[in-house]
């Protein structure tokens, strides 16, 4: 089986099978997107919430402009949205901070997806977000199988 | 004059970032040779601005366990100071001080973190003040934070508190060498961009 992996600010698709892999989810956020009916698979690992950046040169950095850009990469390969599937992992804080903003880049990632998801018309199936641990995610696009791997816990099949 | 992105620095700008990377962890490096009671040498230290993919393979690949703390820094410089400490390191520190080592991240204990997040925040603040009177300026510290996890985890916070300003990441620091042998314990001093620009005008070398 072919195993793609995706790095910081980063997207893959695959179809039909395949195995999509990010490393160690912080606060960043993995979001699989799956049209269960052609099987086919993205993986975005996004690292914030909103893109305010002028010439947006990276938008699969951004919640916001990686789910959308996403979409429409999938559309174009000829999924459809109604049938559009979400799974999510990470948005963890990974150090506890007193005073600053610091620690809720997580928490705003987990909310900016989540809302994001929803104004596309996403149905967000399942996800394991928040805590304090670093995460790894695969996904399974021949089953569209989510898997959380993280340190000192056991797996998580989702 | 300012610079926008790491990439702009010239020469002698990244030859100053590498003193002071000099000059920090050789202050750490005596501030920990003192606390272990252990001679502790340390590498010629390196200034690196990286992509932020880059930066997880060159500290060793994103799922390898670390232990890491970080310190936060305000006042007239913005940024985060990283000590990743592999678990050579944690056993060098815990030998010297507790007379015990470990042998996996497992075995550290309430007494065991508490010894390290205190070797990590002696040697950041050593740096932090060898930097200030340096340069002149004024930094304030918060507590030291404590973690042990996936390292590509703990690189990105710096990334994610700076990523909207830019693709890269800059660090400054180096491994140290004790007893002859190299002991991966990267010191991280990642700043923001106005910071840096801050820090090399009250150097004198960004000529304005």
């Amino acid at each position: 089986m072919s195993k793609l992996t995706i790095g910081i600010a980063d997207m893959k698709m695959a179809k039909g099978e395949g195995m999509l892999i990010t490393y160690a989810l912080g606060s960043c956020i993995g979001i699989c997107l799956y049209d269960p009916k052609i099987k086919l698979g993205a993986l975005i690992h996004i690292m914030l919430p909103i893109n305010m950046e002028t010439g947006r040169k990276s938008p699969m950095k951004y919640a916001d402009t990686g789910i959308r850009e996403t979409i429409k990469q999938m559309e174009a390969k000829g999924a459809s949205r109604a049938r559009m599937t979400a799974k999510i992992a990470g948005g963890a804080k990974m150090f506890e901070i007193s005073g600053g903003s610091l620690g809720n880049i997580g928490q705003r990632n987990i909310e900016s997806v989540r809302l994001n998801l929803k104004k596309e018309g996403i149905r967000l199936l399942n996800e394991d977000v928040g805590g304090s641990v670093a995460r790894t995610l695969l996904f399974d696009v021949a089953t569209g199988q989510g898997c959380v791997r993280s340190y000192g816990r056991p797996e998580l099949i989702f | 004059m300012a610079i926008k992105n790491y990439d702009e620095l010239s020469s002698l700008e990244l030859d100053t970032l590498k003193e002071i990377g000099s000059i920090g962890t050789g202050n750490a490096a005596t501030a920990l040779s003192q606390l272990i009671g252990q001679q502790v040498r340390i590498q010629m230290p390196e200034v690196r601005i990286m992509g932020y993919n880059e930066a997880i393979e060159w500290i060793g690949g994103p799922e390898e366990i670390t232990a890491g703390v970080l310190v936060k820094m305000s006042g007239q410089i913005n940024g985060i100071m990283l000590s990743c400490q592999q678990l050579e390191f944690v056993n060098l520190v815990l030998r010297n001080t507790l007379g015990k080592e470990v042998e996996d991240y497992f075995g550290l204990h309430e007494m065991e973190c508490s010894v390290l997040i205190e070797v990590g925040n002696i040697m950041i603040s050593t740096f932090i003040n060898a930097l200030s009177s340096l340069a002149d300026i004024q930094i304030e510290l918060t507590v030291p934070a404590f973690t042990v996890d996936m390292q590509g985890a703990i690189m990105a916070v710096p990334m994610a508190q700076y990523g909207g300003q830019s693709d890269y990441i800059m660090t400054i620091g180096g491994n140290f060498v004790c007893d002859g042998k190299e002991v991966p314990c990267r010191l991280l001093l990642s700043p923001d961009i106005r910071s840096l620009n801050v820090l090399l005008r009250k150097l004198g070398v960004s000529g304005e």
